[in-house]
């Protein structure tokens, strides 16, 4: 080992650099700074600094320059640990130990990272069979059994970093060895040594829950060792045979539920542990911070699973136990708020983790009195955290512990038929009733009440990016309707009558504003508090009943619950159909003045209360109330007749085993009830376009309506029947008043359900009239306008522009339309236009928003399109997007623009060209049109006159985007972000294409890519690497050398090279840098062993030279010579993992 | 206004420079009179008071012509003003006094409009001084305009 040659002046040199680095930023220059910086830097990677760093640590008074001497003792270990004698290893270690313990006053950071180097040294020597590091743990345990409350801190310190360096490779310090290095150490420790920390660990918890009154510094130590617990319950265990990808995604899972090992069996499986850990609460539960500490290890133990159970009768035992303990904390205690997550969170694993065979095994008794307090529990939770939402809180603990277990409630009760029948109906009974008493007004409800019954009331500001109810509580809402259709039978008369009382009373409200308002003429004196309670109720109750009655998947066809369908088969022989037909379908009037309401199906009694909210809304507009009533509510109801019509309405009887009579007569296909209904929808998505066009959410909703009602056949067949949904087309194809006033976004979905809805069954006349009502008045007056003589006269005219933008959003909403079905007759409409809209370009040169706008339409048509047209169409497609690409840089070549708008919008229209050729790339990737014959006929013979290719068109666009594309624009992350995606694309589809670029144009990929590779996010620069591949393959193919292509992948050998072996790189891009440079060096073979020798002539340390050179041997041993082959590639990688653990560290080092 | 080039037959001669919107159909990126003066719209929300209460808009414009920030709040019901906005291009002819001459379409000349400001006023005056033949884009709205872009004359 090196002297301690000039120590002294070392340390003075650390001292002075220590002093710069602590003082104040205004007393030192950044020059200082970074000098002092440096120093830093070069000590911790001077070679073999041990001899120095025990110096500094035994006579420095600087806690900064020990902190420095510790790490640079633990990097030097690990960087040099094969050169070093295993004896010097373990004295070091022992150095480091005893250092600690005679200083109990080190700084607190300075203690950790010597420690945490002790840690490193240990694990690093874990897999090293020549030096025994064991005997850390006697010494340890020592140290607790000292009884003094300092050393046994120290202990707990020292088992802390050794259980955080083993615990993760995310956790774990940076000593460059290999994911499966960790893993593998990893594997070992929770064998053994993390049981003896737990063992330690129980012994000292033990020891303090039988004290009687713990002195502040002796609960300060427990806590601690609580701490310790908990990471110990926590640990991820790590299966057997994981391969290193897996273990980076198995370590990212968060909240690690406790799957230990069999050899683990005999330690936790024993009582006493658990049991341990209920008294430990017991006696700490007061104080918050301990309390969390227990209960998450109550928590961890109650996920318990895995090997680590013999048989099922032994999980039902600890079950069994954990039940009963639990019973026994929480029954007669009053809950603390600080206990109120962690109290369900042992709840939640439990539930989730145990089978439900082992709980219906539990003793009946035991069971019911568990499934009692989780009602109990999940009932006051509830009412607390709707205290905690009236006041507004910041801590919402309840509202968590309460999401919990509702989650807990779902679980169970979708699984009910493994468990007695009916078990869980009073259960849910009670959760769904105070539910519903905490979200409505008093006198009924307790909703906005501080404990102590006073009501408060504010209004806030609710700005759009709030998420509403429905979305916000979504999880709530849907095990709360859950739970209403276990209970149906008194759940769902419970909302019916609720929403019919709330109804009546708005309209009766209602209808005193308006007498009052006649008479006084002056909304201001309204007061709208009974109103708004009103609508805070119906929202609920409309919520709740949305949720109960319909489940809302995504892409698939929605059944009706089955717990629903019993209900009302259960009570169909009680039923009138006539009344319930008649209460269906009278929705002006009240529900109880109708003569033999009781004897009404309830699951329609339900949606009819909805309905009849819906009419006091629609008639309120009528009598100009608009203002008054609340467009929260509009949403509600258009939100749950939407959710409502997937399920219910034209209900197929094939897809269900048995079928309620009320429900199939009053929704079936051809029924009366399906028309009137279709009707009725129909004409409450025109009235509320017509009335609420100011409101973009509820027009956006409602829209979302018709667009449900009409993309699937069967229902757009009813409703093209309507009236109303020719008087509809008829209005928004004339652009008048009110539908033009709507946002664009809602204009461009009416769009797509009208055209959506001229895809339904009519007769060919029917049809011919429909088209002619719905798109051809478009294109008319389209062409009308453009072919106008002194168009490029008027064009600038405000009425002019507003036609061109209302015919552009709606070629965006045609495109929007396309299906499988449809898409022949959508394409060659729209194509039509887009030959028009090139025209526009020029016309528009100077509007960007237009010229935007009319990009728009072609990334629209490209996008929906593009995957069904066959070689024909597409290349039309190609052509006329080749064409606006054309006009587009005619019009923008030396332009500069003197633009208000805010720094990103300006470049919207790059964005929006790169977008459309990525669009028209994605063919490349889906593409249904060989298997869809969607144009039967009209395809003409194939390949005929190939005119554009996908590749033209690409690239002349990136010819005029990426001269465009500066370093400052890649600062904004939706353009770089879109920019890499378009050029790795490229060189991945076409890499023949690359090497006929134009000279500029083939320089400036290629620094993109270089910039990407190094200066970028790591995503980007995995995609920059991915993009060598296909180049490097495209050189070889080809054979020619000295090719512009050729001398850019050598230059990317280099930069691959340095990646890998020279800097430290981000582990996730092993995988592409290593794809890459493998065929890249078997294109520059001769490139590849300069740049392996150049390294190695750089090494003056024999040994090192040694085993660098062995390292590259076995690099490339089992691929010799290299060839473009995947078996060889793949053996590369692996070696390749290797010489990374291997030599990787060791290149690092100065 | 009433310049006799411009009146052609269902011209704009006489018309108002703007015309009402609701405030809800008003888009980012597009323009609206804010305060008395046209603006492009860089920035628009919606809020509403209370869970019932009814959209309220807000908008942020920047002054088309003098790049100065407006913004205003009002219900989304009201009507706003959008002014009416032309964009023409003109091929540059001279420049003095810190003023451009402007070919118009009918040989016209006219050298009414200052150089803007800042750097495309820069970019102009550096253009005209090379030699190179450029077109402006005048930009005008309620009565006032101001070149906005330039690009270089396609042979």
């Amino acid at each position: 080992m090196m002297a301690a040659v000039g120590a002294p002046e070392v340390i003075s040199q650390l001292e002075s650099a220590a002093k710069v680095l602590m003082a104040p930023p205004s007393m030192v220059s950044t020059e200082q700074r970074q000098h002092a910086e440096h120093i830093f830097l070069s000590f911790r990677k001077s070679k073999s600094p041990f001899a120095v760093c025990k110096h500094i640590l035994e006579t420095s008074k600087v806690d900064y320059v020990l902190f420095q001497a510790a790490t640079a003792i633990m990097e030097a270990v690990v960087r040099e640990w094969i050169l070093l004698e295993k004896n010097s290893i373990e004295s070091l270690r022992t150095f480091l130990l005893t250092y600690v313990l005679q200083r109990p006053n080190l700084q607190k950071y300075v203690r950790e990272q010597i420690l945490l180097a002790v840690a490193v040294i240990v694990k690093r020597g874990s897999l090293d069979k020549s030096i025994d590091c064991k005997s850390i743990f006697h010494e340890v345990s020592q140290l607790i059994s000292s009884g003094n409350p300092t050393v046994q801190t120290l202990a707990c310190s020292i088992l802390t970093a050794l259980l955080s360096e083993f615990s993760s490779s995310t956790k774990t310090s940076n000593i460059g060895l290999s994911m499966e290095f960790h893993g593998s150490c990893k594997r070992i420790f929770q064998e053994d040594d993390l049981r003896q920390i737990f063992m330690l660990t129980m012994e000292v918890l033990q020891e303090f829950s039988r004290r009687e009154n713990l002195n502040a510094q002796m609960s300060c130590v427990f806590q601690r060792y609580l701490a310790l617990a908990n990471q110990v319950l926590s640990w991820n265990f790590l299966p057997p045979n994981l391969g290193r990808h897996y273990i980076a995604m198995f370590e990212a899972t968060q909240n690690v539920m406790l799957k230990p090992t069999e050899s683990w069996r005999e330690t936790l499986l024993d009582h006493r542990v658990m049991d341990l850990f209920f008294t430990v609460h017991r006696k700490i539960r007061e104080d918050s911070d301990m309390a969390q500490d227990s209960l998450q290890c109550l928590a961890q133990l109650a996920s318990m699973h895995g090997p680590i159970f013999p048989d099922e009768s032994a999980q039902v035992t600890y079950l069994a136990h954990l039940v009963e303990g639990l019973l026994n904390m929480i029954n007669g205690i009053e809950i603390e708020d600080s206990e109120a997550v962690g109290i369900s969170n042992i709840i939640s694993n439990l539930i989730s983790t145990f089978p439900r065979s082992v709980l219906t095994a539990l003793p009946n008794e035991l069971f019911a009195s568990f499934i009692n307090c989780l009602t109990l529990l999940t009932c006051s939770f509830g009412r607390s955290a709707a205290l905690e939402e009236v006041l507004d809180k910041d801590d919402m603990v309840y509202m968590e512990a309460y999401d919990k277990l509702l989650e807990s409630w779902l679980t169970l009760v979708q699984e009910d038929e493994h468990f007695p029948r009916g078990c869980f109906v009073q259960p849910a009974v009670q959760v769904f009733n105070s539910y519903i008493q905490c979200h409505l007004a008093a006198p009924d409800g307790t909703r906005n009440l501080t404990a102590n019954g006073v009501a408060s009331h504010e209004e806030e500001e609710i700005n759009e990016l709030q998420e509403d109810d429905r979305e916000l509580f979504s999880d709530q809402l849907a095990s709360i309707g859950m739970l209403g259709r276990i209970a149906a039978d008194h759940c769902i008369p419970l909302l019916t009558g609720l929403l019919e009382d709330r109804v009546t009373r708005l309209h009766g409200q209602l209808q005193r504003h308006q007498q009052h308002l006649m008479a006084s003429a002056d909304p201001g004196t309204v007061d709208r508090k009974v109103l708004d309670d009103l609508y805070e109720d119906i929202h609920w109750l409309i919520l709740v009943s949305g949720y109960l009655l319909a489940d809302d998947p995504q892409g698939e066809t929605p059944l009706i619950p089955s717990e629903v369908m019993e209900y009302s088969i259960k009570h169909s022989t009680e039923v009138d159909i006539n009344t319930t037909l008649q209460l269906l379908g009278s929705p002006g009037e009240k529900a109880t003045s109708i003569p033999g309401c009781n004897r009404t199906d309830s699951v329609i009694r339900l949606l009819s209360a909805v309905l009849r909210t819906s009419e006091v809304e629609s008639r309120a507009t009528r009598a100009s109330l608009t203002e008054l009533l609340s467009p929260q509510m509009g949403k509600d109801i258009v939100w749950f007749l939407r959710r409502w019509a997937k399920t219910y309405l034209l209900v197929d009887e094939k897809l269900y085993g048995q079928i309620s009579i009320p429900l199939s007569t009053a929704f079936g296909a051809d029924t009366e009830g399906a028309q009137w209904i279709v009707g009725y929808l129909l004409e409450k998505v025109i009235n509320n376009l017509s009335v609420w066009s100011s409101e973009p959410e509820l027009a956006n909703d409602t829209v979302e309506l018709l667009v449900t009602l009409v993309e699937k056949r069967e229902r757009a067949n009813i409703v093209v029947q309507c009236e109303n949904w020719w008087n509809l087309a008829k209005q928004f194809a004339s652009r008048s008043p009110p539908l033009h006033m709507l946002s664009s976004t809602v204009q461009r979905t009416l769009m797509k359900a009208l055209v959506l809805g001229g895809f339904a069954h009519m007769d060919s006349d029917t049809k011919q009239q429909y088209w002619a009502e719905v798109l051809h008045p478009l294109q008319q007056r389209f062409l009308n306008l453009i072919n106008q003589e002194n168009f490029a006269q008027i064009c600038q005219e405000e009425a002019v522009k507003q036609e061109i933008v209302a015919t552009l959003e709606a070629l965006c909403g045609i495109a929007e339309a396309t299906q499988i079905d449809n898409v022949a007759s959508l394409f060659s409409f729209l194509m039509d236009f887009l030959s028009s809209c090139i025209g526009l370009m020029e016309v528009y040169r100077n509007s960007p928003e237009t010229v935007n706008l009319i990009i728009e339409v072609f990334v629209e048509v490209a996008h929906k399109q593009i995957c069904y047209l066959g070689e024909t169409k597409s290349m039309k497609l190609y052509e006329v997007c080749l064409t606006l690409l054309q006009v587009y840089s005619k019009n923008n070549l030396g332009r500069k623009r003197l633009d208000v708008a805010a720094e990103e919008d300006q470049y919207q229209d790059l964005l929006l060209i790169m977008e459309l050729l990525t669009n028209l790339l994605s063919k490349e990737f889906i593409d249904f049109s060989d298997t869809d014959e969607v144009f039967r006929g009209q395809e003409q013979s194939s390949g005929a006159g190939r005119a554009v290719s996908a590749a033209d068109v690409v690239l002349y666009g990136v010819n005029i985007v990426l001269p465009l594309m500066s370093q400052d624009l890649l600062k904004f992350p939706s353009l770089c972000n879109q920019y890499y995606k378009l050029i790795t694309f490229i060189c991945e589809i076409f890499p023949e294409k690359i090497p006929q670029l134009p000279e500029e144009l083939f320089k400036s990929l290629m620094c993109s890519l270089e910039l990407g590779m190094t200066s970028m996010s790591s995503e980007i620069s995995q995609l920059c690497l991915e993009a060598l591949s296909p180049l490097a393959e495209q050189c070889a193919k080809t054979q020619e050398k000295d090719t512009p292509l050729f001398i850019a992948t050598r230059h990317f050998l280099k930069l691959v090279f340095d990646m890998l072996v020279l800097q430290k790189h981000n582990t996730e891009m092993t995988v592409a840098a290593g794809e890459a440079l493998y065929t890249l060096v078997c294109l520059h073979q001769a490139e590849y062993s300069e740049l392996v020798e150049t390294l190695l002539s750089n090494q003056r340390d024999a040994v090192i030279y040694q085993r660098l050179a062995d390292a590259f041997n076995s690099l490339t041993a089992s691929s010799t010579p290299p060839t473009m082959d995947r078996k060889q590639k793949v053996a590369f990688l692996k070696s390749l993992e290797e010489f990374v653990a291997n030599v990787g560290g060791l290149l690092c080092v100065k | 206004m009433a310049d006799p080039d411009l009146d052609f037959t269902s011209g704009d001669a006489g018309a108002s420079t703007t015309y009402p919107m609701q405030c809800s159909a008003l888009r980012k990126n597009g323009f609206v009179v804010l305060k008395g003066r046209p603006c492009k719209i860089v920035e628009m929300s919606t809020s509403k008071t209370g869970k019932h209460g009814h959209a309220k808009v807000h908008m942020v414009g920047i002054d088309i012509f003098t790049n100065k920030k407006y913004e205003d709040i009002c219900p989304s019901t009201h009507n706003m003003d959008v002014p009416n906005t032309k964009r023409n291009d003109y091929q540059v002819v001279d420049i003095s006094e810190g003023f451009l001459s402007l070919m118009m379409d009918n040989g016209d000349v006219r050298e009414d409009l200052r150089v803007p400001e800042g750097d495309l006023g820069k970019e102009i005056e550096s253009k005209f001084a090379a030699g190179e033949e450029m077109l402006v884009t005048v930009l005008s709205a309620m009565g006032e305009e101001s070149a906005v872009a330039v690009k270089p004359m396609t042979k």
